[in-house]
This record gives C-alpha cells, sequence and structure tokens, in this order.
C-alpha cells in the first residue's frame, strides 16, 4: 500500500474502493489471477461496440464490459439525408439492449480517468474497473478555442452537427425556416477530422433541398482546406445535377477565423457572412477521455501500433476508431472503426493466449449521398507490410457512370448503414 | 548459421505443409480476419439485413469463388466490389469463399429500414414463369449445389439489379443456359420472377 497515491487515498477515504485495489465491486470481473481476463471498453460506437462483440465471440471466457455514457445512440452515417429531410431521425437510433445477450456488460456511466499504471479505470458515477487490457474508443472532441467565438455555448445557435443528435434536428430546422435568397453556410474543418466526405455530402443534399425549395438560395462552403474527399466526383455531381454551391477554398479566403453567434455571422480575413443558417464543423481531437489519460501525443490524436492498435503511451491500452492515428490513408470512418475493433479484438484475444499477434487485414467502404437516388463511394483494402500498413487496392466510383449506377450506390448506402448497424447492435 | 539455416527450414517446412506456428492454415491474415471485414456491408455473419447488399452465407464455395475471382481480374462489372476484390490474392479469395461457404443462410432481422416488399401477384406470376429457371435454382431457389447461388429469400432489389445487369449488358459473365433464358424472357417477366424468389423461405 506504499505506493498508494493521492487520488487514490482521496478515493479509498471517500468510501469508494477501487476495484482490483481493495476488494472489487463486481466480484465476477476478476483479473488475472483469478485466470479470467477482463477488458473494459470505453465508449460505445462503431468501434466499442464491435470490438466488445468480437473479443466474446473469440473467446467466451473474457469478461467484457462496455461503459458508454449514452443510452441511445445515432449514428452519424446517414444523418446528412434527415437535416434535408427525407430521412426520420428514429433510423438513426439504436440501443444497447441487445448486448447482454453476448455477455457484454453494459454500463452507462462515463469514464472519467484511467489509471494505466493500476490498470483501472473510473466513472462519473464513482465506479471502479480493473482491467487486463482496455479499449478506447471515444470518437472526436472539438477544439472550442480554434476558431474565435465558437464555443459549445455558441454552438446553440450554429450547431455543429458533427455528433448525431439533437444537433442534426436543429440543422434541420434552421434549414426548413431560412429565407429564400439566404445563403446556406458550412464551414468546413483541416485535416484531419471524423468523416471527410462529410462536409460535402451535406452540402450537396442541402443543395438538394434548396432546388426544390428555396430555389433562390445557395450553398456557400468555407473551407480550411484546398481539396477534399472525392472531389472530382462531388464537383461533377453538383454540375450534373444543377447544385447550387460555392466552394471557397482556404487559398482563396476560405478560412474562418471567427464566429459571431449573437449577430449569426462567420468571418474569413476578407468576408463577413451572415445567415440565419450556418454550419460550423470545427476542428477536431480525439475524444476528452484519451487527452486525460494521456494517450495523445502533440497532434492531438493518439500514436498506436499499427499491427495492433496498441496504444504507443500505454501497455494493454488498445485505441480504435476515430481517436486513433491509423495511417494517414485509412480515414476516420466509421467502417474503418468496424475493421480496426475487429483487427484489435484478435490482437487482444491472441495476447491472453500468448499467441503472436495476428496478422491484420483493414478495409474501409464508405459512402456519400448527393441525392436520395445519386450515390458515390469510396473503398479500399490495406494489409500490413514490412512493418506498415500498405494499400492494397481501392479507389473512389468512377467519374462518368450512368444514372443507374448512382442509384445502385445509393441503395447500397442504405444496405450499408443496416449492415453495419445490424452488427453493432443485434 | 547452422541455426540460422534450420530455422529457414523449419519455416519452409512450416509453409509447405499449410501454417506457421501450427495455428493459421497459411500465412498472412486468417481467414475470419480477412472475413469479417465483409460483415460491415454484408451482415454479421454473411447475413445481410437488406435492401439491396446480397447475403452470402451458405453460398456455395464455387460461386462465391467463382465471383470474387471475376471481380478481381476486372471481368464482372459492379460498383464497388471490383475495387475491394483486387485487395485479395487467389489464396486469400480461396479462404474467403471458403469461410462464407461454411455458413448457415439465413435472414436477418432488426432492420429499422425494409426493402421493397414482394408483390404476391407478380410472385404468383413468377411462380408459372419460373419453372425453366427452377431446372438449375431447383427446390424454389433453396437448393444450392457447386456453382449455383441460392435465390430463394434473397433480398429482391438485389435480384432487380442483376436482371438489371443481365438485360442491359450483353457481355455481363452468365453461363450459357443462364444467358439464354434471360434473352428470352422480358424485364417485366423477369421482374415477377424475381418476386417469386424473394419470396421463398
Amino acid at each position: 500500500m506504499y505506493n498508494l497515491t493521492r487520488r487514490h487515498f482521496v478515493k479509498l477515504t471517500g468510501g469508494l474502493a477501487a476495484a482490483g485495489l481493495v476488494s472489487p465491486m463486481f466480484p465476477t470481473l476478476g483479473r488475472a489471477s483469478q485466470g479470467k481476463k477482463h477488458v473494459v471498453v470505453v465508449g460505445g460506437g462503431y468501434g466499442g461496440v464491435i470490438a466488445a462483440k468480437y473479443i466474446r465471440m473469440a473467446d467466451p471466457s473474457v469478461t467484457v464490459t462496455l461503459i458508454e455514457k449514452e443510452k441511445l445512440y445515432y449514428s452519424c452515417p446517414l444523418s446528412n439525408p434527415v437535416i434535408a429531410g427525407f430521412r426520420d431521425m428514429k433510423v438513426q437510433r439504436w440501443g444497447y439492449e441487445n448486448l447482454a445477450k453476448h455477455g457484454i456488460n453494459v454500463q452507462h456511466d462515463e469514464v472519467v480517468e484511467i489509471d494505466p499504471v493500476k490498470r483501472s479505470v473510473s466513472t462519473a458515477k464513482s465506479a471502479s474497473f480493473s482491467y487486463d487490457k482496455l479499449v478506447v474508443a471515444p470518437g472526436v472532441d472539438f477544439k472550442w478555442d480554434a476558431i474565435e467565438g465558437y464555443t459549445e455555448k455558441a454552438s446553440e445557435k450554429i450547431p455543429h452537427g458533427w455528433k448525431a443528435g439533437p444537433q442534426t434536428l436543429l440543422l434541420h430546422e434552421q434549414l426548413s425556416a431560412m429565407k429564400d435568397g439566404d445563403p446556406y453556410i458550412i464551414v468546413a474543418p483541416p485535416m484531419p477530422f471524423r468523416c471527410p466526405p462529410g462536409p460535402y455530402e451535406r452540402a450537396s443534399l442541402v443543395a438538394w433541398y434548396l432546388k426544390q425549395h428555396k430555389p433562390r438560395s445557395k450553398v456557400i462552403i468555407l473551407d480550411a482546406k484546398d481539396k477534399f474527399a472525392k472531389q472530382p466526383l462531388f464537383v461533377g455531381a453538383w454540375k450534373e445535377l444543377g447544385y447550387n454551391i460555392e466552394w471557397v477554398p482556404v487559398n482563396e479566403g476560405g478560412k474562418v477565423t471567427r464566429v459571431n453567434a449573437d449577430s449569426m455571422s462567420v468571418h474569413t480575413e476578407m468576408q463577413e457572412y451572415k445567415s440565419s443558417a450556418i454550419n460550423v464543423i470545427p476542428p477536431q481531437k480525439a475524444g476528452k477521455i484519451a487527452h486525460a489519460a494521456g494517450l495523445v501525443d502533440k497532434t492531438g490524436w493518439c500514436p498506436v501500433n499499427q499491427k495492433t492498435f496498441e496504444s504507443t503511451v500505454h501497455k494493454d491500452i488498445y485505441v480504435i476508431g476515430d481517436a486513433c492515428i491509423a495511417t494517414a490513408e485509412i480515414p476516420k470512418s466509421g467502417f474503418a472503426a468496424n475493421s480496426e475493433a475487429k483487427i484489435a479484438a484478435a490482437a487482444i484475444v491472441a495476447a491472453f493466449k500468448g499467441e503472436p499477434e495476428p496478422d491484420p487485414s483493414y478495409v474501409n467502404t464508405c459512402y456519400s449521398l448527393l441525392s436520395p437516388d445519386y450515390g458515390i463511394s469510396v473503398a479500399a483494402v490495406w494489409a500490413f507490410k514490412d512493418n506498415a500498413v500498405a494499400k492494397v487496392s481501392g479507389g473512389v466510383s468512377p467519374e462518368k457512370a450512368t444514372p443507374a449506377f448512382r442509384k445502385q450506390e445509393a441503395s447500397y448506402a442504405e444496405s450499408w448503414y443496416q449492415s453495419i448497424m445490424v452488427e453493432m447492435f443485434s | 548459421m547452422h541455426d540460422m539455416k534450420r530455422r529457414t527450414l523449419v519455416l519452409a517446412a512450416g509453409v509447405v505443409v499449410g501454417g506457421l506456428w501450427g495455428a493459421p492454415a497459411m500465412a498472412g491474415p486468417t481467414p475470419s480476419m480477412l472475413s469479417n471485414t465483409c460483415a460491415g456491408c454484408h451482415g454479421p455473419q454473411g447475413v445481410a439485413p437488406g435492401p439491396s447488399i446480397p447475403t452470402i452465407a451458405g453460398m456455395p464455395y464455387n460461386f462465391l469463388k467463382l465471383m470474387m475471382t471475376e471481380y478481381m481480374k476486372g471481368d464482372r462489372p459492379s460498383t464497388i466490389m471490383g475495387r475491394v476484390a483486387k485487395g485479395y490474392s487467389d489464396v486469400e479469395i480461396d479462404a474467403i469463399a471458403k469461410h462464407f461457404a461454411g455458413l448457415k443462410w439465413g435472414v436477418q432481422g432488426g432492420a429499422s429500414v425494409k426493402g421493397k416488399s414482394v408483390d404476391p401477384a407478380k410472385a404468383e406470376k413468377g411462380k408459372a414463369l419460373a419453372k425453366e429457371c427452377e431446372k438449375c435454382h431447383e427446390e424454389g431457389g433453396k437448393k444450392q449445389d457447386e456453382d449455383t447461388p441460392r435465390l430463394a429469400g434473397q433480398w429482391l432489389e438485389y435480384l432487380q439489379v442483376k436482371i438489371d445487369d443481365y438485360k442491359t449488358n450483353e457481355k455481363y459473365p452468365q453461363p450459357k443456359k443462364m444467358k439464354s433464358q434471360m434473352d428470352k424472357l422480358s424485364v417485366e417477366d423477369l421482374d415477377a420472377i424475381a418476386h417469386y424468389f424473394a419470396g421463398q423461405k
């Protein structure tokens, strides 16, 4: 007990025994000493849920606890159609109740602290869980200070809508209420950020809505970049579909430096833009807990072993999904998080069995909708070769294609969504 | 040097008898590591919740291998599968085909958006028209042999997309027997047949 830190002391005197330190709060959740391995998963999104499931599928003797703050999950992928008014938010909503069937202990709580030495996490509800391996999948957090005036409070008037939920609906309301002739302003973030084609899918679907309901309005994208994902496909489609979208890249003054939520305006170095409908997607970093646990490097994201997704900062902690730095090529997408989760799960189970690190296979497929009947995609397969992630195949949809081809991809977008969500929540 | 040689020999022998360290059946990712990535689109265990990406669980090994190989070589037109299949070697495609052939066909519930539903009148009409089809796609499309895929209970929109592929592209790869039937039947009749097979359980 001599190495008990002050922090732990406070916890103990507060009557909150850290599991594994004194007497475990959850006796069944023992550690290696009791022969049963325990994995704690922090975050119940595209990465965390799949990691929890695949660990249980690969080795049912492992105890898995998933800690997720929210009781309901709203998917970001396919939430842009909600903003454009052709999709019900209910279709985006899923619950965690089926995970118990897979032997996953789901705790609706928030992890506030990770102790990588004691191998335990503590939560907002003052619970404590010890782990043999920890999976951290917190997604992204916003850099509230990066654009002057764009605070969490300001986002209640000028939503980001970059975590699906009430903000998605607020964006839809603002779009519906805006005056015909006013611009719809989207502020796009610098790389890296969650869902690289997302802002441009949103711009497309807003333009689709405007074309029908407010034909005198246009979308203005103020961008902190000078290029973006699937760009030739998006730009080609905007022309083909007759969308009124003005894209202002950083080298033409697109970088927004200041936001004023009271006057509903955004400022670049050259110009002020005003509208009743503004969407600011702020610059991003790894989720809060990754920072609190010191899992990030100077980029604000978490460096990991590319073969296993184990943190290169702390042993026995695996960081997957948007929060980690996979190779620059693997995007921060839902499908990539799903793929990374399966790789980390296999690595964790192999480590428990004393087996060598499994050879990973990484895949991403990502669809974007430009109208209800117009879809485009990007796909890639990577392998681990010569100690690095190497792309084996991939690419985007062809720039020239028939309307039937685009319609097929729009339908596959829906099918993609159903498959990946059912894999998580059934 | 002696040790080194010995190790190389042992490793080489390991590869020949089909696996390093005796664990996976081949070097590189295991069949399940490769195949698990398919679930994100084709559903958990290859059973798709629809509405248009097909269920691949329990499809014949030869069929799966042929499709993947044709996608890989660029012989089979596709929206996305060509881009994906090029990511795998012949050995990996073989492993993936074996993996899904070994899984059980099923119907995945829980999807919150339903696909296009089967029209009973069209299905009835399709049943009468499907007599020729059932020479290969036997037992209402349930039976699968070496390279005949299951049609019974497959997603309607997938079958419709395939019919469109067959009818609009002269060069779309298909067996001769299949092509002769496809050429004989109208799009409308084929659509009725799709409703019939999609409606089988």
